[in-house]
């Protein structure tokens, strides 16, 4: 996202994710996780996504997609301690286990969103909203910070700036 | 639906001109998928990895793994059931024959996975009769045909599937209720969707089976467990 992969593919993955988290599939998801893990601690996000076929179809994005997941290691989170990428799979393995519950209750849909890294610079998840304003489903909600990549691309153009103007000096 | 008119009846016999058509119809999409979306789910016209091993899962429970058996996949695409069952039951001692209408699929499949125990064959049935037989998501896309020419098509598959299965065979539909996005590649016209209750009285009154039928895992389908004698 942002600086990362191109704006197109970020739309295309933030539909597919949607799309399978959403409430039409997330019975199907809650299934898959309870048969193969696929979100755990013991697997890698990227191997996640690619067993859900969460990729972009352009096999260069889709390295660039890969690369942006390991970045989210950098990224820090909503939980002390952990980091975005963590992150992003205790939310998924947490929406997609169910707790045996008198009456039963389905699993709640999960909606990923993106937010301004400047307003909050986490990887945030949240138990239950309803981010659609057209909606009333309730969800929960994993939002990743990120910036246009313009924006991205100019900030770390003044950064090198910088540097190039300090060393000049020394 | 046609199932009151048995295949036999409806010219759907093997080496028929419209049975020909749909084998040769049905080769022609799938060759087109694996062309492509190469060895792949989607290739199959599966969204992923992870729904394609879980209908496998569903699919094996008609076999007794405490013994080594035989296995006929029809439809096998490019072999995606064999590393499956690499994965999953790495112990078992299965003899596998895939077996697939499309030349294209079969040869990536052999590239892939030939072995002495992991065979592959061109064709439209089972060559050999084995303990089970298998098949997955061969119901499906019903490339353009009615209904009613499609379910003789089903009935012959299964047919067949008994024919040559000597403990059961196990099959998955999609389900009536389905919206259609259970196939990754097909769009909701070309979908076979149907309840169970049809081909279970099928395969239990014409092909003399007993039937179980598994349709709480989480997706818009059902498999059916057939057993046989």
């Amino acid at each position: 996202m942002g600086r990362v992969i191109q704006d197109s593919t970020t739309l295309d993955v933030l539909s597919k994710l949607n799309r399978r988290f959403g409430p039409d599939d997330i019975a199907e998801m809650v299934h898959l996780q309870k048969e193969f893990q696929i979100f755990s601690s013991d697997r890698l996000l990227e191997d996640s996504f690619k067993l859900l076929g969460i990729v972009p179809c352009d096999r260069l994005e889709r390295e660039r997609w890969f690369k942006f997941l390991g970045k989210l290691k950098d990224y820090e989170s909503d939980l002390p301690d952990v980091n975005g990428y963590n992150r992003v799979i205790l939310a998924f393995e947490q929406a997609l286990t169910v707790t045996p519950h008198i009456p039963p209750r389905p699993a709640l849909p999960v909606f990923v969103d993106v937010h301004a890294m400047a307003k909050d610079p986490r990887v945030t998840f949240s138990l239950e909203g309803t981010p659609l304003i057209f909606s009333v489903q309730p969800y929960r909600i994993l939002s990743i910070p990120t910036k246009p990549g313009r924006v991205a691309r100019e900030e770390a153009a003044d950064a090198a700036k910088e540097r190039r103007a300090e060393k000049s000096k020394k | 639906m046609s199932l009151s008119a048995k295949a036999n009846d409806t010219g759907m016999e093997p080496g028929s001109e419209t049975l020909s058509g749909m084998y040769d119809n049905v080769e022609a999409y799938y060759s087109a998928r694996v062309a492509k979306h190469g060895a792949t789910p989607l290739g199959v016209d599966w969204s992923c990895q992870a729904t394609q091993s879980f209908r496998f899962v569903q699919l094996m429970r008609i076999c007794d793994f405490s013994a080594p058996f035989s296995l006929n996949d029809i439809g096998c695409g490019y072999g995606a059931l064999c590393a499956f069952l690499a994965m999953r039951y790495p112990e078992s001692r299965i003899d596998y024959l895939g077996v697939d209408l499309s030349r294209a699929m079969i040869s990536r499949a052999r590239r892939r996975f030939q072995s002495p125990d992991r065979r592959f064959a061109v064709g439209k049935a089972g060559p050999r009769v084995a303990d089970y037989a298998v098949a997955s998501g061969i119901m499906n896309v019903n490339v353009g045909y009615s209904r009613a020419v499609w379910e003789d098509f089903v009935a012959t598959m299964l047919r067949d599937m008994r024919c040559t299965s000597r403990r059961g065979f196990s099959v998955n539909f999609v389900a009536e209720t389905a919206v259609a996005r259970t196939s990754a590649g097909s769009d909701a016209a070309s979908l076979y969707r149907t309840n169970p209750e049809p081909w279970v009285r099928y395969c239990e009154q014409e092909l003399g089976c007993a039937v179980e039928t598994i349709d709480n895992y989480g997706m818009r389908e059902f498999t059916l467990l057939v057993r046989c004698g």
